[in-house]
């Protein structure tokens, strides 16, 4: 085995590859396990849509952009809007996802966003309403994975969560006699955005080994994760866990979030 | 809703929706051509100059090849997988180039619902027809190329094509797949008596025909012409003049693209 | 920094005297001799190429590394993950076929499949023909080629102690595989 070189090695036994690594207390990227990619934030470089936000973590690279249109609110809640939060996982971005619909990862990271966001009451819906039974906004939150290299899932939250918060909306007016909306252009406004999430995840390798931020490398090779969801002051939205792991794991991944918060997270939506 | 044909696959919002009507005329994005008559020059650029392209190689990491391309408002990204071993049944002795492209639902004015539309069809199609005459797909039997294109941000749609094209050629020669030369490509909006080389959506919108051409500037020898709209002869073949001279300066910019990535890597 | 990298198209420039063979990356259209590869040109005694560090597919001769993902009396199918030294990126397989009597050199009607390769062996293989339009044929039948890691039934790493026979570190039970020659044997 003394000719195989490390890519090799790597690619034929990954497991093994990752052991040797972690037995020097370091990860194949260089960082050791609690440690946090770079993160970038960009805001509002798209000029087509209403809002936008260019996310990269470590390689991982998230556009997102917002379109508001109009539509009758739902009979259920006559006064309130639609926040339609996607992401895409395309063919482009890692050669495991293929062209078509959208995977069954894909999907399933939707809906974990979705259901994030609408947990953590980042935007009343109440609040994009025009007029009752008559008008509201709809948000189109479309995020596109241009590079992925594991941990969507935080990415993709911060991208949607600053592309909204870089959201403005048209002054809109519905005129009751001809039943059409019309909006003006001159005046803009911002969201009225409450509580802003923001995510942290980990993987558990073996049993034992806590990694924050996995790549897409390490994420295939770990038998649990788990996802830790703060609000921008530091308060626990949500905490959840996929697989087993030890009764301490829990609490050490969420005092590792507070610390990786403090020390980059807070000031991530100050923009 | 158990309506036939529901995606499921997507967070839904409401059944429809539709774009917001403005009062006002005041435009936002296509203010500089406002009062513009026919017989007047072109506004901010020279009718013979493009826009400023950035180019940058290799961003996506799992890509065989990449680039990213920005020509001010236009942002495209495009990968190169493969040669991968062919899913057809049949035996092909030479390889084939497979082109996607995708536009993102936010790269227009108009939101594009995520399926599959025309559009995305024929500038693959575009794409394709411009690259593939560069590729040596007879040294690549049973194999194809995956091309994927993501369009995140457009304005004007043929000088897209133009930049998803040279994104594509730049990926390729960054994928070290064998061509016979570097394809460039770039789109001219005819505009009564001018020119206009790489034209915006507003600008296309001024023009009676545009013209796309793409070529391999090292070799002298062009890859694909398209020709639309109503336009003189003696006209187009003007125009095809000015795109292949301004590709020669579009493949310096390619060349230093590759250059700075390889000296990237060396350091 | 000047570079003496070509791009695809450009010509490759020559040195007058004899005529150089001509290798891959470089291909000569109308007389002239052109880069097809962006790199630089490296001169190897009479041959002149670019060379290429990208993965790339399988070609006849190419020495391949794999593991087996399926077994049965006529053939095994390897799923190739290295193709000569470089590694394929994760879930850009091809699929290649060891017939059984391309297994080994002597003795061909006798070997049976089962008793060289079990599932999840990596072996390493001589790439003898482009195959059908599905696979690669693959030939391990010489002393170097073969089974270079496996692990036993009771999951332990095991070691070649013949040309046919694998021992298993932990419970030290010997299995038939037909291995390729051990290093400094």
């Amino acid at each position: 085995m003394a000719d195989l070189n490390a890519d090799i090695f790597q690619r034929l036994h990954p497991k093994a590859y990752l052991e040797r690594f972690l037995a020097e207390q370091l990860r194949p990227d260089g960082r050791e396990a609690a440690d946090w990619r770079d993160l970038y934030v960009h805001v509002g470089s798209i000029s087509t849509a209403d809002g936008s936000a260019l996310v990269r973590l470590g390689h991982t690279t998230i556009v997102c952009g917002v379109k508001a249109e109009i539509a009758e609110p739902d009979l259920e809640q006559p006064t309130e809007g639609f926040l339609v939060p996607n992401i895409d996982l395309p063919a482009m971005c890692a050669p495991r996802f293929k062209p078509g619909p959208p995977s069954e990862e894909a999907q399933v990271l939707s809906d974990r966003l979705a259901s994030t966001i609408t947990a953590a009451g980042l935007l009343p819906l109440s609040a994009l309403c025009i007029h009752p039974e008559r008008a509201a906004w709809v948000l189109y939150v479309d995020a596109t994975c241009i590079n992925y290299d594991g941990n969507a899932f935080d990415a993709a939250l911060i991208a949607m969560v600053a592309a909204l918060k870089n959201t403005t909306l048209p002054k809109a007016t519905y005129n009751e006699e001809t039943g059409h909306t019309t909006c003006t252009r001159k005046v803009r406004v911002p969201l009225p955005l409450k509580r802003l999430p923001i995510s942290y995840s980990f993987g558990v390798f073996d049993g034992t080994t806590v990694l924050a931020d996995p790549t897409a490398f390490e994420d295939p090779l770990l038998e649990t994760s788990i996802s830790i969801v703060l609000d921008e002051h530091g308060d626990i939205l949500s905490a959840g866990q996929l697989g087993i792991a030890d009764k301490d794991t829990m609490s050490w991944c969420v005092s590792s979030a507070k610390e990786r918060h403090e020390a980059r997270g807070r000031e991530i939506y100050s923009f | 809703m158990a309506q036939g044909g529901f995606d499921r696959r997507r967070v839904h919002g409401p059944n429809e929706s539709f774009q917001p009507i403005f009062d006002d005329d005041y435009e936002e994005r296509g203010a500089l051509y406002k009062g513009w008559q026919l017989g007047q020059t072109r506004r901010k650029r020279r009718a013979e100059d493009i826009r400023p392209i950035f180019l940058n190689t290799g961003f996506i990491k799992q890509a065989n090849g990449s680039a990213y391309i920005e020509t001010e408002r236009t942002k495209i990204a495009c990968a190169v997988y493969g040669p991968r071993q062919s899913k057809s049944s049949a035996y092909h002795e030479a390889g084939r180039l497979s082109v996607e492209v995708k536009f993102a639902p936010f790269s227009s004015l108009v939101r594009r619902a995520p399926i599959r539309d025309a559009e995305d069809r024929s500038v693959a199609n575009l794409v394709q027809q411009a690259i593939a005459p560069s590729v040596r797909l007879d040294l690549l039997p049973k194999s194809v190329i995956d091309i994927f294109i993501t369009v995140i941000e457009c304005d004007g749609i043929e000088s897209c094509v133009a930049a998803a094209t040279v994104a594509t050629s730049t990926s390729l020669a960054k994928a070290g797949i064998e061509m016979f030369g570097l394809v460039v490509s770039c789109a001219g909006a005819v505009v009564g008596d001018d020119v206009w080389l790489d034209p915006t959506e507003e600008e296309t919108q001024l023009a009676s025909g545009m013209l796309l051409c793409a070529c391999m500037p090292a070799l002298g020898t062009t890859t694909s012409v398209r020709q639309t709209g109503r336009v003189f002869p003696a006209k187009a073949f003007q125009s095809l003049q000015l795109c292949q001279e301004r590709c020669v300066e579009i493949h310096h910019i390619v060349a230093q693209a590759l250059h700075e990535d390889e000296n990237e890597s060396n350091s | 920094m000047p570079s003496d990298s070509l791009l695809p198209g450009q010509p490759v420039p020559l040195p007058r005297g004899p005529t150089l063979k001509l290798g891959s990356g470089i291909y000569t259209r109308n007389g002239e001799t052109r880069a097809s590869l962006f790199g630089t040109p490296q001169h190897q005694g009479s041959s002149v190429t670019i060379s290429r560090i990208k993965p790339h597919p399988p070609a006849p001769n190419s020495i391949v590394l794999g593991s087996i993902t399926r077994l049965s009396p006529q053939q095994a199918v390897v799923s190739i993950t290295v193709v000569d030294g470089v590694p394929l990126p994760p879930g850009e397989d091809f699929t290649g076929v060891i017939r059984v009597q391309d297994i080994r050199a002597t003795e061909k009607d006798k070997v049976k499949v089962g008793d060289c390769f079990r599932g999840g062996d990596v072996i390493k293989g001589l790439v003898i023909s482009l195959g059908d339009a599905r696979s690669y044929y693959i030939t391990t039948a010489r002393n170097d080629l073969g089974v270079i890691f496996a692990t036993s039934e009771a999951g332990g790493t095991m070691e070649a102690v013949s040309w046919q026979e694998m021992r298993c570190r932990k419970t030290g039970k010997v299995e038939k595989r037909k291995c390729a020659k051990p290093e400094g044997l």
